[in-house]
């Protein structure tokens, strides 16, 4: 066990853990943010989906010890209210069913629309590939992307 | 309470009823007429949902239900999850696709019985009829009078006696809220901001994890175990053999403070394992069910064979479960879809009385018939009793897709005898299976032939079931045995349609009853998907409908065979009166990615006695770029309130496989590979 500095959604936490415990398992335990879901812990389905410096990340695939210098947002971070653009596009087009993956599709579309502000379906497609929606809310997943780009818009 | 209004209705004496107080039934302030609704004395409306919500959209249902009988917004009702009590809540299983139906009348009978005490102590304050009277807005208004808010009614309301207040259901042509379609899900905000608690997040003060080295084949048990090196691991805190059925499905606990102590406590055990089947073979099981099909078909004619694969849940939140034993009993945190039968069980099994067994229902991360048993949450009481302390079991991916409940493998051999114009005259479809181990009833040939078997044409014949003993644990799988058996029927009767040239929108309602239901859903996908231009070049189209639950689709899927690609599908479904619109068709769309998934390559096989696929990487599951546009048409219907929940699979399915054939016949699924 050792202590480890994470910066996760604009705060310095310390957690004690041993090193090469899976970020995952020190956001969820040691942090408390059970947004960032465990779907697989080998990086195939997309449900631990956070941003590290600023790009789509599966958070279960890298170690703590490993994300000391990164910026970590998760879910709980992504907006102070819950009305990113892509949240609101989620509501508005009610794609949720179960909704335990949804955390990783919307912060995989968050980290999309932010280098390619207005994506067509192919991007789309590839950047949500790896994200497993076992609901099948894939159709829903694709018109609140686009959603999401013209509220971006509308808003600049 | 509905019989009491029907019959006051009916001798005309309703407004003859005199509402008697009766201190007694005022509680706390508040009014709580009955266990599913209750108003606070500032009038905040809270509604006790009975069901699980496994992703169906249960929770959203029940406060459309109440908002509209207490005349209020979906957001102005604050939902609570009952906890496992079927004495107290009436039927809490999700199965068969009952939920919404049967919550209906109970659900909106209660909610109205609130309005209707409200409404009555308003028109006691005034001294005027209550049929004068009005709720809206979460108020009582009167033409003359004004309007009281609920919480100045709140305690007056209290005090009057149920029984003596007449309660009407608000009309299905005065519902502002109830089959619109501008209402979301209630939980989505929580959803998109991580809020959402499932069974993995469960974990109360003090609780530790556990995870379970698994049988590496079918059935074996542990012959030794050497936990040593796991012992000796910081945060291991204990080591529990889990012997089956009691403790769930069997194995080695490993028990730690943290997840990753528990993995890593996990990877050190040395464990011996004996006992199984380290033969078994999937390939080797399609031969036995196919070996057991009877020497000859009942009719002679145009034959086909149908392999159909196992097929595994995997949910995306995998199976968990937390437990808490204490001297005076236990406390259960669960994505469960049946807690009534868990406590049912708990309590049988600690030889405790119901009222010391608590199960919480969490929010669930899908299920799909597996979290009907109760396996997981074993492991966890058997931990906690070991531990002394609350114990979370997680079950990894692997261990989630490798020890399923599976659904049974079959084989169908289906025979048509034809007339001149080839259309099936006398039919025949003969099935070999395995039960479902989960549930022994489901041994007996007729019940699976009742689950699977729903022929809707007018063509007479023979369905037999063979019934084999099934080799691995097998279990509920949306649409259960229909996922099989209306797939075999359905892609026969394309078969048989284009060898004859028949049109098969015209080919089904030629052998449907007249006064089928599924007419009305066939002509409505037809318009849809405009069927009678021709397909455009380089696509296929497959049709192909299904009556159960009470409610009829139709499908028409497009694909282009060429690419292996799904374009669109088209569905028309009549629910009856459909109290959720974008839920409705939420339902019809995750059926269609089902179908989708399962036509196109995900299936689980077995070979040295254990099961192969062991993540999604493997486990074929459509991705975003396979999910085809679907459309849904949600028919317009005053039918009673119908199922949804697993109707659409099966004709999707279909008439996907049908699509991607482009006109070759089918012979099972995955299409195009080896089964098995």
């Amino acid at each position: 066990m050792a202590r480890y500095l994470l910066r996760v959604n604009g705060e310095r936490h310390e957690v004690e853990v041993e090193g090469d415990t899976p970020l995952l398992w020190a956001l969820r335990e040691e942090l408390g943010l059970t947004g960032v879901k465990y779907g697989c812990g080998v990086g195939l389905c997309g449900a631990c989906t956070s941003h590290v410096d600023g790009q789509a990340a599966r958070v279960c695939s890298r170690t703590v010890e490993d994300s000391t210098k990164a910026k970590i947002t998760t879910i709980e971070g992504l907006s102070r209210d819950g009305d990113h653009p892509v949240q609101r596009a989620w509501r508005e087009l009610d794609v949720a069913q179960c909704g335990y993956c949804q955390p990783g599709q919307v912060m995989a579309a968050a980290a999309l629309l932010a280098r390619d502000p207005d994506p067509d379906d192919a991007a789309i497609e590839e950047a949500l590939r790896d994200n497993v929606c076992r609901c099948g809310t894939y159709p829903r997943i694709r018109a609140a992307v686009r959603r999401a780009s013209r509220i971006m818009r509308e808003a600049r | 309470m509905i019989d009491r209004r029907t019959f006051l209705r009916g001798s005309g004496v309703a407004a003859l009823v005199v509402a008697v107080p009766v201190p007694a039934l005022a509680a706390a302030g508040g009014l709580t007429p009955n266990v599913f609704v209750r108003l606070d004395a500032a009038g905040r409306i809270t509604a006790t949902v009975p069901r699980p919500d496994t992703g169906q959209g249960v929770r959203t249902v029940m406060a459309l239900m109440v908002a509209e009988e207490l005349a209020v917004g979906a957001e102005d009702v604050a939902l609570e999850q009952a906890p496992g009590d079927t004495e107290k809540y009436g039927p809490q299983t999700v199965a068969n696709s009952t939920s919404v139906r049967q919550m209906s009348v109970p659900i909106r009978t209660a909610a109205a019985t609130a309005r209707c005490l409200l409404v009555t102590a308003a028109a006691q304050r005034w001294r005027v009829a209550a049929a004068e009277c009005a709720a809206r807005d979460g108020a009582v208004h009167h033409p003359r009078r004004g309007r009281l808010p609920y919480r100045a009614l709140v305690p007056a309301a209290a005090a009057l006696d149920p029984a003596t207040v007449p309660v009407e259901l608000t009309p299905p042509q005065r519902w502002r809220l109830l089959g619109k379609t501008r209402d979301g899900r209630v939980d989505a905000r929580d959803v998109v901001t991580g809020r959402t608690r499932y069974g993995i997040d469960a974990r109360p003060p003090g609780g530790l994890v556990a995870v379970v080295a698994r049988p590496p084949w079918l059935g074996a048990v542990p012959a030794t175990v050497d936990d040593a090196a796991t012992r000796a691991l910081p945060g291991v805190v204990d080591v529990v053999t889990l012997n089956a059925p009691a403790d769930g499905q069997g194995g080695v606990a490993v028990i730690a403070r943290k997840t990753h102590q528990a993995l890593r406590g996990r990877d050190a055990l040395r464990v011996t394992w004996q006992g199984g089947t380290p033969e078994a073979d999937s390939r080797a099981w399609l031969a036995d069910l196919e070996a057991a099909l009877p020497a000859q078909a009942p009719v002679a004619g145009v034959q086909r064979v149908f392999r159909m694969p196992l097929l595994a849940h995997a949910p995306m939140e995998p199976m968990n479960a937390t437990a808490h034993v204490t001297a005076d009993g236990v406390r259960v945190w669960a994505p469960t879809q049946d807690p009534g039968g868990l406590r049912t069980l708990l309590s049988r099994q600690l030889g405790l009385p119901a009222a010391s067994v608590r199960v919480e229902v969490t929010a669930s991360g899908g299920s799909f018939g597996r979290r009907v048993e109760p396996d997981p949450v074993l492991e966890a009481v058997a931990c906690s009793r070991r531990a002394g302390a609350p114990v979370s079991v997680l079950w990894t991916r692997v261990d989630d897709m490798r020890h399923d409940s599976y659904r049974p493998m079959s084989v169908h051999r289906l025979t048509a005898e034809v007339d001149g114009a080839g259309l099936p005259v006398r039919r025949a479809h003969e099935v070999v299976t395995w039960p479902l181990t989960v549930l022994p009833a489901f041994g007996n040939p007729a019940l699976i032939r009742a689950s699977g078997d729903h022929f809707p044409y007018t063509v007479p014949g023979d369905v037999s079931v063979t019934v084999r003993p099934a080799p691995l644990r097998t279990g509920f799988w949306r649409a259960v045995y229909a996922g099989q058996f209306l797939y075999a029927e359905e892609c026969f009767l394309s078969e048989l349609g284009t060898r004859s040239a028949i049109d098969q929108i015209a080919l089904r309602r030629g052998l449907l009853p007249a006064d089928s239901r599924l007419h009305r859903v066939l002509d409505a996908v037809a318009d849809r998907s405009e069927w009678r231009k021709p397909a455009r070049r380089g696509t296929a189209r497959g049709v192909a409908c299904h009556e159960d639950y009470g409610s009829a689709i139709a499908v028409v899927a497009v694909a282009e065979p060429g690419s292996r690609r799904v374009l669109r599908v088209h569905a028309a479904v009549d629910v009856g009166v459909a109290l959720h619109p974008s839920g409705v068709r939420a339902q019809v769309e995750g059926c269609v990615v089902d179908a989708v998934s399962t036509v196109l390559g995900a299936q689980i096989t077995v070979r040295g006695g254990s099961v192969v696929e062991s993540t999604f990487g493997d486990y074929r599951w459509s991705r975003i770029g396979q999910a085809p546009e679907i459309d849904v048409t949600v028919v317009a219907s005053d039918a009673p309130i119908g199922g949804l929940g697993e109707l659409a699979y099966p004709p999707a399915a279909a008439a996907v496989a049908a699509a991607l054939a482009g006109g070759a016949p089918v012979t099972g699924m995955p299409f195009g590979a080896e089964v098995g």
